[in-house]
């Protein structure tokens, strides 16, 4: 009898407990993307960056966020977007102008990318005068008046019913900061809604906290530099279709018609990437990072070919070549001019300097190695840190202020801690 | 469907180590004795078969591809080669091949097909399901529930625009039930449904085999 029981318990418990849980977080919001800021001018956007305390919503969100606008270029069209860095969680919002609205309303949604909490957000930009809310007017505001976002927030798709108030505190951090994101954005594994190394990811990574990127160069068969992290087809990065293996194996063309990334995108060659980053973002760094074995030709081609289309757009924007192991710097070495090809070195700094490289990089698990970047960074290399994902060390490395940028999965972290640090 | 093989697996798990633990109280009893009976017969049985494999689970077909057919029918192979003790508990090594899945299309006039297999290298574990009925005689002793878990090596062939042929392991796992008829002294003929399931590579498939199960050696 005592058996019997116990295998029914057995029974019970793998019923419960067999099931395997598929994870989502759906972006519970479908953005206009209306050209223009409507009511949000320049003016208007600019005083609303900052960093903000948090009264109503601070169990969800903590104490003191950080608001940031970003924008993205389409022809002549631009896109703005306000982003909010909680800290929290790695929380973020993505919101844009309502151009309905008669005020300043800002819808969107918001998200943690350590589960898989998202909802609704909706705004509104009001300035407190002599302890009162009114609509805000930039031409009105007096030196005493206090910018303030009133709202409502849900769980998911549910109307937004909870309370958000968000008081400006001070500006934002103005040091210059690299704030570079893994993968062209993020990891498709923190289920943001569109792929790593994509396109897409691309042009999220502003709104993602980023002021830069780091992407993940491969050759196909026939020598085409793509954009592909691992070093095979699988089912973690693309759709399922049949096809494994080393991605080295297919053909541009292959790849291109009958493989798909998670989320439904192409894979893009790095011409598509780079071509999205000089027209239609503001980064300021793309970091290509080399996971290919073979010749640079092609890529520092390609590298010099954007660069020289960022000067012609007149923009402020880097395109590195890194250097993560000893084989690519074979490689690099093996160029027959290495004019105008900045190199970005992960290795130890004697490497770094021999090769005249005018970053350095070395990985976080090394530690702060404050003599070593102090040294660095006295013969004018610049020095970030890779790639760090963990809060409370990218508040430490933020707050030492040694480095003049960190490479994260959780640029929104970075961003946080970066913008709210108090100079 | 998926859950319930798994349950059934992990069923198949709890009445195999329930046996063994009877196996071995009969054991103890049996150290009582002053002169233990003599252990075997040992047996190595191999196991050869073939028969009807189908597919069951998603599969992804490339939206680009127009005028497609999809074929999720096999024809699988098997080779099992395990020793049966003088217990319940039987323990070998299957490997094989299997056809997963085959696609073919159109791209732009070009024709594409992509082919899926995937040959398993697992450990296994059987048991015959006499000890239900409580005899030994039982048509029950002729039942078996088979399970085992191992790698299994997925090959996909490419045909379009050139050929890529690519191999990939996965760990996975498998479960099986089977009825065996004796039709020699050495010879039996047996009808097995099974379970392949490729986990990391999200391929599994069931197939339907008439085998052929011979006891090679006895000592």
């Amino acid at each position: 009898m005592k058996s019997v029981i116990y295998f029914l318990l057995g029974v019970l418990l793998i019923l419960t407990g067999s099931c395997r849980k598929n994870y989502e977080a759906p972006v519970p919001y479908a953005f206009n993307n209306t050209p223009g800021a409507g009511h949000f001018v320049p003016s208007v956007r600019q005083s609303m960056e900052g960093v903000y305390a948090v009264s109503d919503g601070a169990g969800q969100f903590g104490g003191q966020v950080v608001l940031k606008w970003t924008y993205l270029l389409n022809g002549a069209d631009t896109n703005h977007y306000l982003s909010i860095f909680t800290g929290t969680d790695a929380g973020y919002f993505n919101l844009e102008g309502n151009p309905k609205a008669d005020s300043l309303v800002l819808n969107g949604y918001w998200r943690k990318l350590v589960n898989t909490s998202t909802g609704l957000v909706q705004l509104t930009v009001k300035s407190k005068h002599n302890g009162r809310l009114q609509v805000y007017d930039t031409n009105k505001l007096e030196t005493a008046d206090t910018l303030v976002l009133e709202g409502l927030y849900s769980n998911d798709k549910a109307s937004p019913t909870q309370k958000l108030t968000l008081t400006y505190r001070r500006p934002l951090n103005s040091r210059p900061f690299s704030i570079m994101a893994h993968r062209s954005g993020g990891r498709t594994s923190d289920l943001l809604p569109v792929s790593e190394n994509s396109v897409e990811m691309i042009k999220l990574a502003s709104r993602l906290g980023a002021t830069g990127i780091e992407i993940d160069v491969r050759y196909t068969k026939d020598g085409v530099p793509i954009l592909y992290h691992d070093n095979a087809l699988n089912l973690r990065l693309i759709q399922k279709n049949g096809l494994t293996g080393p991605i080295e194996n297919y053909t541009y063309e292959q790849l291109n018609t009958l493989v798909r990334l998670v989320n439904g995108e192409k894979i893009p060659t790095l011409e598509e990437a780079l071509e999205t980053v000089v027209t239609n973002t503001s980064l300021s760094l793309v970091w290509l990072d080399t996971k290919y074995i073979g010749p640079m030709d092609k890529v520092q081609a390609i590298q010099q070919k954007y660069r020289q289309k960022a000067i012609l757009n007149r923009r402020n924007l880097r395109i590195i070549i890194g250097l993560p192991t000893t084989e690519a710097v074979d490689q690099y070495k093996a160029l027959a001019n290495k004019d105008n090809t900045p190199i970005l070195c992960e290795l130890d700094t004697a490497i770094t300097r021999s090769l005249g490289a005018r970053i350095w990089a070395p990985r976080w698990t090394l530690g702060p190695q404050t003599q070593e970047v102090l040294a660095m960074k006295a013969e004018g290399t610049t020095v970030f840190v890779w790639t760090l994902d963990e809060p409370k060390f990218i508040q430490e490395f933020v707050s030492q202020n040694n480095f003049d940028g960190i490479l994260s999965n959780y640029s929104s972290v970075v961003a946080y801690y970066h913008y709210s640090e108090q100079q | 469907m998926m859950i319930h093989l798994r349950i059934l697996v992990w069923i198949t798990c709890l009445l195999i180590s329930r046996s063994v633990a009877n196996a071995q109280s009969v054991q103890r009893t049996d150290t009582v004795q002053l002169t233990p009976p003599p252990r075997g017969p040992y047996n190595f049985v191999m196991t050869v078969g073939s028969g009807l494999s189908f597919y069951s689970t998603h599969l992804g077909v490339p939206a680009a591809l127009e005028q497609t057919h999809v074929s999720r029918f096999g024809v699988p192979a098997t080779l099992r080669m395990m020793w049966y003790p003088d217990h319940r508990l039987r323990i070998g090594l299957e490997t094989g091949w299997t056809t997963m899945y085959s696609y073919r299309g159109h791209v732009s006039g070009e024709p594409a097909h992509v082919y899926v297999s995937l040959v398993p290298i697992l450990l296994v574990f059987s048991m015959p399901m006499a000890w239900l009925s409580g005899t030994e005689r039982s048509i029950a002793r002729r039942f078996a529930a088979t399970v085992g878990t191992g790698v299994y090596l997925n090959h996909s062939r490419l045909d379009y625009l050139g050929t890529v042929l690519t191999n990939t392991n996965s760990l996975g796992w498998m479960a099986a039930g089977s009825y065996t008829q004796p039709i020699g002294r050495r010879l039996r003929v047996a009808g097995e449904l099974k379970w392949y399931d490729a986990v990391a590579a999200e391929n599994a498939a069931f197939t339907a085999e008439v085998q052929l199960v011979w006891r090679a050696f006895s000592w």
